[in-house]
């Protein structure tokens, strides 16, 4: 259930445990991982700006989208950022991210303070020293918390080894003054225990599952590929939360993306997944079954007139 | 060799010697001319029939959703700490020796205790004369063997300092060298003379002096990674040279045994270890350490999470295992298991016995039950039960090949 995610990344965790730490994990078919990521993203921005979050400063690390698509899309829901905002950093690991540009262009940070480029995301350690950095320019040394969005390891996996970036968040976790972590990642570009290894040192999972199954290898492959064109952007979102006491909580509701982002809501039946995936495969089965009736039928037919 | 001071078992007895060794406490002897080490979990020590058997290779298959692996450990390495064995505890924590202060401290008093069978009490509690003497001996070796921890106290400093602890973090090497280096010269402490040919060569030389020759010799591939050989010379002796073979059976008899060592090696491929992507390192350093332990006595538990690895390198990961335990999670709020099980509100997870240890016998053990439910008693004491259902279909038994990363509810049950 996403609103109890954002409840779990507002509130953080106690003093002298990890920070709670979320993984979104996103397919080819239901590709909205950076939506899921998005709404966070916003909801938190309002929490702190509202002074109800535990954090008081939200560093974003931007890998697959540029910062001015945050901005715009925090704009959009009513949360202006401008350059003497003192609750938002952004680390710009997109534009630049292996340092290939010699000089930065101007046209892209809106204040220096606010977007800062980051050049170097193979080296972890001092990617790490960046963001701690940021997180305190925001909320200064004391006890005073900042929450951690990074919108998606993907490029993060590109550029260096699992036990790296493993290292990176767990340490980002164990930082006193980060109070949650949340990232996305595509499981059908990594290996199964890249996928394992991020749900292994994260205390929640949510895995998006699309409405209807991939058509591959199908007949009718056409009329299949208008159903999937109707059904995408929806689906069902599923939570799974590890407990203290080493229990776990699994939770599901469903999500629907338009223009104006993601939105979630309860599983209305069981039926309209069921009646999605009948539309795609019995179709053909009974379009199979009729045809070979109408055969028999005129065979019989033939048969008996000869 | 003396057998040992218990009534005759056979391997087609179930009953197992309850007497404990009098000279080192925290041993007992079993059949087949075994030993074992309690686990800390008395209820596991009674499931696995008396506990770990020295020189055996206990891993545990983690479910990354549950920390019960801890738990295991926790009264592992507390055990051997009240019974004053030396400990090795591996983790890929920056510092490991904070885990020492989560390690459990024995329940002291008998109202602590979650079963108290008090002999003393005779008019309250009536047990046939004849009996009480028995209890009272089952009583007092229980103490010197295995205790009941309360998890909710941190165990005293006196158990913790001036005790041979070695904590190694396996975050230090890129590969596993450290870590082997360090598990090699722990149990090089406590070597066991073993089922090979060992010779005593004595030379009357009056010029030479004593010389002594210790030889490590590791094979990777081979059954036994390490033996002793012992050369002495003694300008005492006016006999020729000669040649003495000493021929010792592979039998732990207690009385042989000095000192005992315990290993612990938690979350062995977790991925903030650089190694971990090194899966024939990891199988290597576990091969070897199971050769080692074999020659040893000693024990060591290895936890690791099997969803991590390779499938290929999982299963041989678990088919080197001499005891093989898995922890699964039990999912919360959920109305069919709560229908499906009695108690289901106290049980934190679930722990599968897929391999329990079988040394010196081809008889293998066939568990009641391989499915035990987790919980803590009083919210103290960690006990295993087994499963109480309401009697449904469809319930498999696994194979320990596919339960590690099971999520299913109903397909990992096993009554």
């Amino acid at each position: 259930m996403a609103e109890s995610i954002f409840r779990k990344l507002r509130d953080g965790g106690e003093e002298g445990e990890l920070a709670p730490a979320l993984t979104i994990e996103e397919t080819v078919a239901s590709p909205f991982g950076l939506d899921v990521s998005g709404y966070l993203l916003t909801n938190l921005s309002s929490s702190i700006l509202a002074g109800k979050s535990s954090s008081q400063g939200l560093v974003l690390i931007t890998f697959s989208r540029s910062p001015s698509f945050y901005l715009q899309l925090l704009k959009q829901k009513g949360i202006v950022v401008s350059s003497s905002s003192k609750w938002i950093r952004i680390l710009d690991c997109y534009t630049d991210p292996l340092g290939w540009i010699d000089q930065s262009s101007t046209s892209f940070s809106e204040g220096s303070s606010l977007i800062k480029l980051h050049k170097c995301v193979s080296d972890l350690k001092k990617l790490f020293s960046s963001i701690i950095e940021a997180g305190r320019e925001l909320v200064g040394t004391g006890k005073t918390r900042f929450c951690v969005a990074i919108d998606s390891v993907n490029e993060l996996l590109r550029h260096s080894a699992m036990p790296l970036v493993s290292g990176l968040l767990t340490d980002l976790r164990s930082h006193a003054q980060i109070s949650s972590v949340f990232w996305s990642l595509n499981t059908d570009l990594h290996q199964e225990k890249v996928t394992n290894a991020l749900e292994y040192i994260s205390t929640m999972k949510a895995n998006l599952e699309p409405l209807c199954p991939s058509s591959d290898g199908q007949r009718n492959a056409l009329e299949n590929l208008f159903s999937v064109h109707q059904d995408f952007g929806k689906g069902r979102f599923h939570v799974r939360f590890k407990l203290r006491k080493g229990r776990v909580r699994v939770m599901s509701e469903e999500y629907h993306v338009d223009q104006s982002g993601i939105n979630f809501s309860p599983i209305s039946s069981v039926d309209t997944v069921i009646a999605a995936t009948k539309s795609l495969l019995p179709k053909a089965s009974y379009l199979d079954l009729l045809f070979n009736y109408l055969v028999c039928v005129s065979c019989y037919n033939v048969i008996s007139c000869s | 060799m003396a057998a040992p001071n218990v009534r005759s078992i056979s391997s087609f007895s179930r009953n197992i010697s309850v007497v404990s060794s009098p000279q080192i406490p925290g041993l007992k002897s079993g059949p087949n001319g075994t030993a074992f080490i309690s686990s800390g979990i008395r209820d596991l020590d009674r499931i696995l029939g008396g506990g770990y058997p020295l020189g055996s290779l206990v891993m545990v298959m983690e479910d990354p959703e549950a920390p019960h692996h801890m738990d295991l450990l926790r009264t592992f390495m507390s055990q051997g700490l009240v019974n004053n064995q030396p400990l090795l505890y591996a983790s890929p924590s920056k510092d490991p020796k904070g885990f020492l202060g989560t390690l459990p401290h024995p329940a002291s008093s008998k109202e602590d205790k979650p079963t108290a069978p008090d002999p003393d009490q005779g008019e309250s509690l009536r047990i046939a004369w004849q009996y009480r003497k028995y209890l009272e001996n089952q009583k007092n070796a229980i103490d010197d063997y295995s205790n009941d921890f309360d998890m909710r106290k941190p165990l005293e400093r006196q158990f913790l300092s001036g005790r041979p602890i070695d904590c190694v973090s396996l975050l230090d090497s890129s590969d596993l060298s450290i870590a082997q280096d360090h598990c090699a010269t722990f149990l090089s402490k406590f070597p066991r003379l073993c089922g090979i040919l060992s010779y005593l060569i004595s030379i009357t030389l009056s010029s030479f002096e004593s010389i002594k020759f210790v030889g490590h010799t590791y094979g990777a591939n081979c059954a036994q990674a390490q033996f002793f050989l012992h050369l002495s010379y003694t300008s005492k002796l006016n006999c020729p040279f000669f040649l003495k073979n000493l021929c010792i059976v592979s039998h732990r008899n207690s009385s042989n045994i000095a000192s005992i060592g315990r290993i612990a090696i938690q979350s062995f491929c977790s991925p903030l270890c650089e190694y971990s992507e090194k899966e024939s390192d990891m199988l290597s350093f576990i091969r070897l350490l199971k050769s080692m332990l074999m020659v040893s006595n000693a024990v060591a538990i290895v936890t690791f999470p099997p969803s991590l690895l390779s499938p290929s390198s999982s299963k041989r990961l678990q088919h080197m295992a001499d005891t093989l335990l898995s922890i699964k999670a039990i999912p919360d709020g959920d109305k069919e298991l709560e229908k499906l099980l009695t108690g289901y509100k106290v049980i934190n997870g679930f722990l599968n016995i897929h391999k329990v240890a079988r040394i010196n016998t081809q008889v293998p053990v066939i568990l009641e039950a391989k499915t035990f439910s987790m919980s803590l008693k009083k919210r103290r004491f960690l006990a295993l039960e087994c499963l109480n259902q309401a009697p449904v279909d469809g319930s498999s038994g696994t194979s320990y090949g596919t339960s590690g990363s099971c999520s299913s509810k109903s397909g990992a049950l096993d009554f």
